[in-house]
């Protein structure tokens, strides 16, 4: 059996605008195993985002837990918090976030640099990572020298430099043609094959089919579905 | 903006701080020679005897007798004493007049004031023993004070006399010590036939050792006013009382001239602080992707204060680079306009300071936009999509 890499307990988020309450995320409990694959889907405003931003410590809970490894990050500091940030995940967002001063390298090594690796291996891995997602001619290309496709790539390289246990990934082919999305997937799958967790949130139903566990967010309740 | 604030201030410390070194050596290398001098004179000259125009006294009438000297001579610790007469006269040549500082003094005493080495001879020699009518004029009178040069063997007009030059000082700047530049010297014979003065107001007075110059100096003091009975008739002044005066006006200069550098500095400190906290703000994206991907808050803070830190140091270099240049040419100007010659001294440690003091004000300036930066939360950066 498995074991459980992200265990949620009641996790909520709630945003207080003045008089108004916005429920973001209402209580909830799910439990997520070591190599699962989950799709998240949900219309806009539904919460995607808030439950990905708490699984991935850079939102803190209103209530609840959430454990990851074994660890209550919910109790945790901010420097432990970016401490696991960049030890146990790896990110991929939307509009990529990529460095816009830094080339495709550069924006791989950075993560590294904060763990104290030293630039020679940094490069050496970034390069090897910068081959896995297909941009070994692109490496010295600043963000904006490269296409949509081109820069989520670099940004899952990125997410991958740590070697995390999660990679979490909203809407990542959001923004990108469906040939390039296709290809954005294809890696990931590749990496999920290699036995990494890997969450993903998507408005596509036919890319949230190939997740191997589905979940539905609507008004902040997030339910299991199954297509 | 910022580099330029930044410049100017380490700029300004590395020249203030050449030039200051540069005159501190000048005026220290040319007195030390004479440390173990002790210049005793009348009245109520003070040191600003060595400024303006050399020893003058002539409504002076109180003289030195020979009992003094001999008085002086039976003190612990003295070398010689030599007695030195000085007066103003009037110089003409190839139909030109113009004013001088007459010193009476043989050949004996000038050895013994001066040492041969001192004073050195650009040409010709010094009056020989017995010699009448015979002068040495310095390097300005014979180079500076008329149309034509004057020569060796030239004859001149010296208070209505004529005098032969037999020798020519070579120029010995605007130091401390008898402006020689100016003067003429002849023998004392001659100064009592063209001045009518035989007696000094002055002696110079030189010592065995340099440590006891101001426990001699108090002992002449008081052996002469005893002799003269008033308590204020003599003065003697030593020479490393002397540089120290001149060291503490040079320090206070350096003090006052430092202060304007770091009123520099501080602007340029405030101008880095805007700079960076516009960046800070222009780059909130950048700093929430950085966290977003593990980098804590002491990572950025550090981002941010070495960034702060490189900017002064881009700006100290210049700065480094564009005092060395401005100490040059400043010097040249104080060189012109006051005449001796002044070699900035760009010492290692200034250059060493001038980096240190950019590195603080940078690493100063940065805290606050860096704790800045360092606070922001991640998600600001990656809300808005
Ligand atoms: N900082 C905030 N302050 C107040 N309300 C917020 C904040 N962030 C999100 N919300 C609200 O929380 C709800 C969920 O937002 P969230 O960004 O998680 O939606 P989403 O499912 O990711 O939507 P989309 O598909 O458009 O990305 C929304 O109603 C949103 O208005
Ligand atoms: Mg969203």
């Amino acid at each position: 059996m498995k074991d459980d890499i992200i265990v949620t307990k009641d996790l909520c988020k709630t945003y207080v605008l003045g008089k108004i309450t916005v429920p973001a995320l209402k209580p909830t409990s799910i439990s997520i195993k070591r190599g699962d694959y989950i799709s998240i889907v949900g219309p806009s405003g539904s919460g995607k985002s808030t439950f990905m931003n708490l699984l991935g410590c850079l939102d803190t809970p209103t209530s609840g837990n959430l454990i990851i490894e074994g660890t209550d990050v919910s109790k945790l500091n901010e420097n432990q918090l970016a401490k696991i940030r960049r030890e146990k995940i790896g990110f991929i967002f939307q509009k990529y976030n990529l460095i816009p001063t830094l080339n495709a390298i550069d924006n791989v090594a950075l993560s590294m640099s904060f763990v104290g690796i030293n630039l020679k291996t940094r490069l050496k891995r970034a390069e090897e990572l910068l081959g896995l997602v297909d941009l070994s001619k692109r490496i010295s290309h600043k963000p904006s020298e490269l296409s949509g496709g081109e820069q989520q790539r670099v940004a899952i390289a990125r997410a991958l430099s740590n070697k995390p246990s999660i990679i979490l990934a909203d809407e990542p082919t959001g923004n990108v043609d469906t040939k390039s999305g296709d290809k954005i997937m294809n890696i990931l799958e590749d990496i999920n094959s290699q036995g990494e967790t890997i969450i993903i949130v998507t408005h596509d139903l036919d890319i949230a089919k190939r997740a191997n566990r589905n979940l539905y967010i609507h008004d902040g309740e997030v339910v299991e579905a199954a297509y | 903006m910022t580099l330029l604030g930044i410049c100017i201030g380490i700029m300004a410390i590395i020249a203030l701080m050449g030039i200051g070194e540069g005159m501190q050596q000048a005026i220290t290398g040319e007195l030390s020679s004479l440390s173990d001098t002790i210049v005793l004179s009348t009245g109520d000259i003070s040191a600003n005897a060595f400024g303006g125009g050399g020893f003058e006294h002539a409504n002076n009438n109180e003289y030195l007798t020979e009992r003094d000297i001999a008085d002086i001579q039976r003190i612990n610790g003295i070398k010689d004493v030599s007695t030195v007469l000085f007066s103003p006269g009037i110089i003409t040549f190839n139909g030109e007049s113009n004013s001088v500082s007459l010193v009476g003094i043989d050949e004996l005493n000038m050895e013994k004031i001066f040492g041969i080495g001192v004073l050195g001879l650009e040409s010709g020699d010094f009056i020989e023993e017995g010699k009448q009518n015979t002068c040495v004029i310095g390097y300005n009178v014979a180079h500076e004070y008329f149309d034509v040069d004057i020569e060796l063997g030239n004859r001149v007009n010296i208070n209505g006399k004529n005098f032969a030059v037999v020798g020519i000082y070579k120029k010995q700047g605007s130091g401390m010590s008898t402006e020689t530049d100016d003067n003429i010297h002849i023998t004392p014979r001659d100064f009592e036939k063209i001045t009518g003065l035989s007696e000094s107001s002055s002696a110079i007075i030189r010592i065995y050792d340099v440590t006891y110059a101001d426990v001699i100096a108090d002992e002449i003091e008081t052996v002469v006013n005893e002799n003269h009975g008033d308590d204020d008739f003599a003065n003697a002044i030593t020479m490393t009382s002397l540089i120290e005066s001149i060291q503490q006006i040079i320090s206070i200069a350096q003090v006052v001239l430092l202060s304007i550098a770091s009123i520099a500095l501080v602007v340029a400190s405030i101008g880095i602080m805007n700079t960076m906290l516009t960046s800070v703000m222009e780059r909130t994206r950048e700093i929430g992707i950085m966290k977003a991907i593990g980098a804590t808050n002491k990572d950025v803070l550090f981002i941010f204060i070495m960034e702060g830190i490189l900017i002064s140091i881009i700006g100290g270099f210049v700065g480094i680079a564009l005092g060395i240049i401005g100490s040059r040419g400043l010097s040249t100007v104080l060189t012109r306009s006051f005449g001796g010659e002044l070699t900035p001294v760009i010492s290692t440690s200034s250059i060493l300071l001038g980096i240190a003091v950019a590195v603080i004000v940078g690493m100063l300036s940065s805290l606050y936009p860096a704790r800045k930066a360092a606070k922001m939360s991640p998600i600001e950066a990656v809300r808005y999509e």
